[in-house]
C-alpha cells in the first residue's frame, strides 16, 4: 500500500465532475496540441498493453509454432491446451485458495483493527493517547519490508511459521490505514456522536452504527489496497510459507521463472492465470481502486 | 510490492479532539479508549516495533537463523564485519543505483502523461486501464512475462531491438543488459501508481484557473508550465520520496528475474540479507546488515520530513 | 505459550474464518490455519531434477506408488541455493517435506544446523546399512559419527572420448573400446597430443571453461587432490592449502590450454558440446550427467572412463552424490517416518532406472547386479565412485554454492592464461579468506 495520509471525507466519487483540463475554448494551437497529446498518449498506452496481449497470445499458440515463428502472433491453431497443462502441472488451485484466504483475512482484520484504533484516537479521551499517537506516527517511517530477518526469528520463536497467521498478523496494524480512517472519522460531526452518547449509546454502538457506516469510502479504500498489497506480497510469504501447496500465487509462480525453456505456452498460461483474478477485480472496480490509491497516497 | 509509509507533514493529522477537555478523562471512557486501541497497539508493538528491537538484539549475537536459540554474545563484531564487507557495500550500491536509474523516469514520465491525459476529453478510462493495470499484477507474473520477452533470439523485446537496427544487449548475461531489463520491467510495472497520484492531484486544480489563463491568451504549453506544474509541486515531492523509498527497497523483480546476477552484479541489499541470513543461516550477521540498512532508510525518511517542514514553515 | 494452547488459539482463530468450512485435516488449508503437520499425501517429497533425471525420478516414484499403495506428493524445485534455502526455511518452520534430495556436499552444513534426522536406526531396520553403499559416499553422508543421508548415486567428473577418433589415433587397446592405460600426467598429455596429431584438429580436448566456474572447479580439485588433502578443514574455518601442490596443479592445467595447445582457452558449454559432438575434439572433460545429452547425438560414437592418475600416484575423481534425507520435524508422526523410510528403500531398489541418467548407483545390490554391469558406459567408471573426492566439508561449500563460483572463477583465470600459476595460488588463497574468516553460522 502506499503512503501517507488521507483525504477528507468529502472527497468521494468525483466521476460526475470529470472534465478535461483544456480551459475555455481552445484556439487553433490548443487543438493541435491536444491532438498531438492524444496521439502520443494513445500510442504509449497501446505499448503498455503489449506485455498482456503477448502473454495471452503466446499462451494460446502451440509451442512448435512459437519456436518456428517467435514474433509472428498470427496462427490458425490457437487452443487452450497450455492452460489445462499449466493447471495440472502445478497446484495453482491451492495457490489461489491460499492467496484468497490470506488476503481476505488480512483485509477483515486490517479494517476492523485500524478503524477501531482510529475511532478511539478521534473520539475517546484516554490516558496516554498522545504518546500512542506519536508512536504510531513514527511507525510510518519504519520500513517493515527491510526487517524480514528479525521478523522471521520472532515468528520462529512464537511457533507460527508455516501458517497463514505468519503472513496475516504482521500486516494488520498498518499506520497508513489507521490514518485514513482517522481523517474520515474526524470529519464526522461531533454533535452526532454527542447526541448518541446522550441517548445512552455505548461506545461500541457508536463505532459500529455511526462511525463505520459514515466511513464507507475509507473502508473501501483500505480494503482494496490491503487486498492488492496482500495478494501481491512476495518476500515474506516466500520465507514463511514453504510447503508447495500452502504457497500464495506470487511465490508459486516465481518458482516457474527460469524453469522449462521450451514450454513457452505453458509458462505464459501460468502467468495469465496468475494475473487473472486480480485483473478481473481491477476491471470491475477500476474507479474505486484508482480513487483508493489517490485517497491514501496524496495530501 | 513497494509499500511505503511516510508521514506527510502539513496534513490535517493531529489528534482529533472531540473531548479535549482538561483534566483526567472519565474512567469508563479511559477504559473504552484502551479497549478500542489495544488490538492495534498489540499487533503494532509485536510486529512493527518488535522486529526492530529483535533485530538490534540479534545483531549482537552469533545467531543461526534456522537453529533454535540466540547463540553467543559477540558484541559489535557483526557490525564491524558488515561495515568492512565489500559485498555488503556492493549490494548497497546496487540498491542505490537502481534508485538512481528508476526514480527520474518514474517521477517525470508519469507526470508528463498525467498532464497530457488530463487535457483529453475522452477515453480517460482507457488510459487508466492501460497504465494502471500492471500495478495489480504480481511481481512473479510480471517477471514470467518479461523473462519470456527478453529471451535471446526469440523474445519480443530482443527482436524489437532488431526492428530499429540495434542489437539487443545480453539481458541475463551482462550487467548493463540486466540493469536495462530490470529498469524497463519496473517502469512498466509501477508507472501506473504514480500516474494515478498525479491524475488525482490534477483533478483538484480548479477549472477557473485554466479559464482565466486561457483568457489571458496562455497556450496549452504555457498553462502546463505556469499553472499545472507549479500547483503540483507538493505532489511531485511526495511522489519523489515515495519512489526513492520504494526503489531503495527493491527485491522482487531483481531476485525473481536475475537472482541478483550475473555474478551478483545487480544484487540489491535485501537480497544480500536474504542470502547471508537465510541461505547461509548467518542470522546475527544479517541482522547487523539489516540494522545498517534500516538506519539508512530511516535517515532518508527523516531527512525528507525535515526538508518538508522547513519548506512549509518558510511558505507559511 | 505452550504448544497446546497455541494450537487451540489458532484453531479458534481459524474457525472464525470462512475457510474452515473448506478445510479438513488433509488439506493444506487446515494445516495452514491450525499449524498442524501437513499431510496432503503419505509421503511429501522434494527433489531438484529437471530433464531426463526428472523423468527417471517420476518413473521411479510412479512405480513405487503402484507397488506400495502409498501416495507420494512430489515437487520439483529450482536447483541450487534457492532449493537449499527453502529446505532450511521449511525445516525451521517445523513443516518440512518427509523426504528430500540433497547433495552430499551440502549435508555437513544441513546436519550441523540440526536440520536433518539421523538415518541410522530406523533405516538399518529396513535393511539400509553401511555395508550396502559405496564407502566414499556413505562416509560423506556421515557427520561427526552420525549418518544423516542415504546416498543414491555418485556422479563423478569424467573423461569422455570419441571412440572413432581414438581408434584412428591408436589410443585404444585390443578390445577396440577402451583406452590404453595411462599412469600419470605424462601419459595423459601424450595421449592428448596423439589425438591432436592424428586428427590434425586445432585441439585434442575441451572443457567448458567460460562462464562455468563449477566445471573449472571440478577440474582443478580433481587435479589438486592427487597431490594434497582438503583445502579447508574444521568446517571451513581453517585454510589448509598446500601452495606447492596448488601451483603444480595450476601449472599442469595451464599447460593444457597454453603452451601445449591441447585445449581451447575459451569455451562455453555450448562450444564444448558442439566441438565434441562434431568430432572436432576427441576428448571432453565433463560430468557423467551429460551422457544422456551425447547419447542422442547421431553419428557420435563415444565412451566414458574415469580420469587416470595425473599428478599424484593414485587416480582421483571429483564427484558429488545425490542423497535422500529426512528433514528434522518434531511433529512428524511415527507412521509418517515409517512411510518415509519405505519410500527411500523403494527408490534405492530402483537405482538401475536412476543409473540411466549416467549416475553410478551408490546402492551396492544394484551396482553389483548383472543389469547394471551390462549398462554401458555407466559400468566403466564405477571405480570413480570409490576414488571420489568431494568438496571439502564446510559451511559454505557444496553444489551450487558461492564458494564453487568464487574458486572456479580463479581457476578460470588461470586456464585462460590471465593469471600465472603462482598468481593463481595467491588469488585463490585470498578469495578463500572471505569465506574462512567469516564467522560460521554453525
Amino acid at each position: 500500500m502506499a503512503t501517507a495520509v488521507a483525504a477528507p471525507a468529502a472527497d468521494t466519487d468525483r466521476s460526475g465532475t470529470r472534465r478535461s483540463r483544456r480551459g475555455g475554448e481552445p484556439d487553433q494551437s490548443g487543438k493541435l496540441f491536444n491532438r498531438l497529446a492524444a496521439t502520443c498518449v494513445t500510442l504509449f498506452a497501446l505499448i503498455w498493453l503489449v506485455p498482456f496481449l503477448w502473454a495471452l497470445i503466446t499462451s494460446l499458440r502451440p509451442n512448435e509454432e512459437i519456436a518456428a515463428n517467435p514474433t509472428n502472433p498470427w496462427g490458425s491453431n490457437w487452443n487452450l491446451d497450455a492452460y489445462s497443462y499449466a493447471w495440472n502441472s502445478s497446484p495453482l488451485g491451492w495457490w489461489y485458495v491460499n492467496s484468497f484466504i490470506i488476503s481476505s483475512l488480512t483485509v477483515v482484520f486490517t479494517v476492523v483493527v485500524c478503524s477501531m484504533a482510529a475511532f478511539a484516537l478521534v473520539n475517546l479521551n484516554f490516558r496516554g493517547k498522545y504518546v500512542l499517537f506519536g508512536l504510531i506516527l513514527a511507525g510510518l517511517m519504519v520500513p517493515v519490508e527491510a526487517l524480514v530477518l528479525p521478523q522471521f526469528l520472532e515468528f520462529r520463536a512464537i511457533g507460527l511459521l508455516g501458517t497463514y497467521w505468519a503472513v496475516i498478523l504482521p500486516s494488520v496494524a498498518l499506520p497508513v490505514a489507521l490514518f485514513v480512517f482517522h481523517s474520515f472519522i474526524k470529519a464526522i460531526p461531533v454533535a452526532l456522536i454527542e447526541a448518541a452518547r446522550l441517548d445512552g449509546a455505548s461506545w461500541w454502538r457508536i463505532y459500529s452504527q455511526i462511525a463505520m457506516p459514515l466511513s464507507r469510502p475509507a473502508i473501501s479504500a483500505v480494503a482494496i489496497l490491503t487486498f492488492i498489497t496482500s495478494w501481491n506480497a512476495f518476500l515474506w510469504p516466500l520465507l514463511v510459507l514453504t510447503q508447495t501447496k500452502s504457497q500464495t500465487i506470487p511465490v508459486g509462480l516465481s518458482s516457474l521463472v527460469g524453469g522449462s525453456a521450451i514450454q513457452y505456452a505453458e509458462t505464459m498460461a501460468s502467468a495469465v492465470l496468475g494475473i487473472l483474478p486480480l485483473l478481473a477485480v481491477f476491471l470491475v472496480l477500476q474507479r474505486q481502486i484508482a480513487q483508493g490509491v489517490a485517497n491514501t497516497g496524496i495530501k | 510490492m513497494t509499500a511505503t509509509a511516510l508521514p506527510a507533514p502539513r496534513t490535517g493529522v493531529e489528534v482529533g479532539d472531540r473531548a479535549a477537555t482538561a483534566g483526567r478523562p472519565p474512567r469508563s471512557e479511559n477504559r473504552a479508549g484502551w479497549l478500542f486501541a489495544t488490538p492495534f497497539l498489540a499487533l503494532y508493538l509485536a510486529f512493527l516495533i518488535g522486529p526492530v528491537v529483535i533485530g538490534l538484539l540479534i545483531s549482537l549475537f552469533n545467531t543461526t537463523t534456522v537453529k533454535a536459540g540466540i547463540g553467543s554474545w559477540v558484541g559489535f563484531s557483526n557490525y564491524a564485519d558488515v561495515l568492512t564487507n565489500a559485498d555488503f557495500w556492493a549490494s548497497m550500491w546496487h540498491s542505490a543505483l537502481f534508485t538512481l536509474l528508476t526514480t527520474p523516469i518514474l517521477v517525470l514520465l508519469p507526470l508528463l502523461f498525467a498532464v497530457l491525459v488530463s487535457r483529453l476529453a475522452r477515453g480517460q478510462w482507457f488510459y487508466r486501464l492501460a497504465f494502471f493495470a500492471p500495478y495489480v499484477v504480481p511481481s512473479a507474473a510480471v517477471c514470467l512475462i518479461f523473462a519470456f520477452m527478453y529471451t535471446p533470439e526469440t523474445g519480443l523485446i530482443t527482436n524489437a531491438f532488431g526492428w530499429f537496427g540495434l542489437t539487443a544487449p545480453d539481458f541475463f548475461g551482462s550487467t548493463s543488459g540486466a540493469w536495462f531489463a530490470v529498469v524497463l520491467l519496473t517502469v512498466w510495472w509501477t508507472f501506473g501508481f504514480n500516474f494515478i497520484l498525479y491524475t488525482a492531484a490534477i483533478q483538484e486544480i480548479s477549472e477557473e484557473v485554466y479559464e482565466a489563463a486561457a483568457l489571458d491568451g496562455a497556450g496549452p504549453w504555457q498553462q502546463i508550465r505556469m499553472i499545472t506544474v507549479p500547483i503540483l509541486r507538493p505532489t511531485i515531492g511526495l511522489v519523489l520520496i515515495l519512489q526513492v523509498l520504494s526503489s531503495l527497497k527493491v527485491f522482487d523483480q531483481i531476485y525473481i528475474l536475475l537472482t541478483g546476477g550475473p555474478n551478483y552484479t545487480t544484487r540489491p541489499v535485501i537480497q544480500y540479507i536474504f542470502d547471508t541470513g537465510f541461505s547461509a543461516y548467518r542470522g546475527g550477521y544479517a541482522a547487523a546488515a539489516t540494522m545498517v540498512y534500516f538506519v539508512v532508510l530511516v535517515l532518508v525518511s527523516v531527512g525528507w520530513f525535515l526538508v518538508r517542514r522547513r519548506n512549509n514553515s518558510a511558505n507559511a | 505459550m505452550t504448544q497446546l494452547s497455541r494450537r487451540q488459539f489458532l484453531a479458534a482463530g481459524g474457525s472464525v474464518s470462512l475457510a474452515v468450512a473448506l478445510s479438513g485435516c488433509s488439506t493444506p488449508i487446515g494445516s495452514s490455519l491450525t499449524g498442524a503437520q501437513p499431510s496432503t499425501a503419505d509421503v511429501i517429497f522434494w527433489h531438484l531434477f529437471g530433464g531426463g533425471d526428472g523423468e527417471n525420478m517420476a518413473t521411479m516414484i510412479e512405480a513405487y506408488r503402484e507397488s506400495s499403495g502409498t501416495s507420494v506428493e512430489s515437487s520439483l524445485l529450482s536447483w541450487g541455493n534457492p532449493f537449499y534455502t527453502k529446505l532450511a526455511l521449511s525445516t525451521s518452520s517445523g513443516r518440512p517435506p518427509d523426504v528430500t534430495v540433497a547433495h552430499l556436499s551440502r549435508v555437513p552444513l544441513l546436519a550441523q544446523a540440526e536440520l536433518l534426522e539421523p538415518v541410522a536406526d530406523q533405516f538399518a531396520a529396513a535393511g539400509i546399512t553401511e555395508d550396502k553403499f559405496t564407502p566414499a559416499a556413505w562416509e560423506k553422508a556421515t557427520v561427526d559419527g552420525t549418518t544423516y543421508a542415504v546416498p543414491i548415486d555418485t556422479h563423478p567428473f569424467v573423461l569422455y572420448y570419441n571412440t572413432e577418433l581414438a581408434q584412428q589415433a591408436g589410443l585404444l587397446d585390443e578390445t577396440g573400446e577402451n583406452l590404453k592405460p595411462m599412469r600419470n600426467s605424462d601419459d595423459f598429455v601424450a595421449t592428448l597430443q596423439a589425438m591432436k596429431d592424428s586428427t590434425g584438429n586445432e585441439y585434442a580436448a575441451v572443457a567448458s571453461i567460460t562462464v562455468d566456474p563449477s566445471t573449472c572447479w571440478r577440474l582443478f580439485l580433481m587435479t589438486y587432490s592427487g597431490l594434497a588433502g582438503p583445502i579447508v578443514e574444521d568446517l571451513g574455518t581453517r585454510v589448509t592449502i598446500d601452495p606447492a601442490a596448488m601451483e603444480e596443479s595450476f601449472a599442469f592445467l595451464q599447460g593444457l590450454t597454453g603452451d601445449l595447445g591441447l585445449m581451447p582457452r575459451t569455451a562455453t558449454s555450448t562450444t564444448s558440446s558442439t566441438l565434441f559432438s562434431n568430432g572436432e575434439v576427441g576428448f571432453l572433460f565433463d560430468g557423467v550427467w551429460q551422457i544422456p545429452t551425447y547419447r542422442d547425438v547421431e553419428g557420435l560414437d563415444f565412451n566414458v572412463v574415469p580420469f587416470p592418475a595425473l599428478l599424484g600416484p593414485e587416480p582421483v575423481a571429483y564427484a558429488d552424490s545425490h542423497a535422500l534425507v529426512v528433514p528434522a520435524s518434531p511433529g512428524r508422526s511415527a507412521a509418517r517416518t515409517e512411510d518415509a523410510v519405505r519410500f527411500v528403500k523403494g527408490l534405492l531398489d530402483q537405482s538401475s532406472t536412476w543409473a540411466d541418467g549416467g549416475h553410478v548407483p551408490a546402492w551396492l545390490p544394484v551396482q553389483e547386479s548383472e543389469e547394471f554391469l551390462e549398462l554401458q558406459p555407466q559400468s566403466n567408471y564405477t571405480e570413480a565412485a570409490f576414488n571420489a573426492v568431494y568438496d571439502p566439508p564446510g559451511w559454505y561449500t557444496g553444489a551450487g554454492s558461492d564458494f564453487q563460483t568464487a574458486m572456479g572463477s580463479v581457476v578460470a583465470s588461470v586456464l585462460t592464461g590471465a593469471t600465472d600459476p603462482a598468481g593463481g595460488v595467491d588469488a585463490l588463497t585470498s578469495s578463500l579468506q572471505t569465506f574462512s574468516t567469516a564467522r560460521p553460522p554453525v
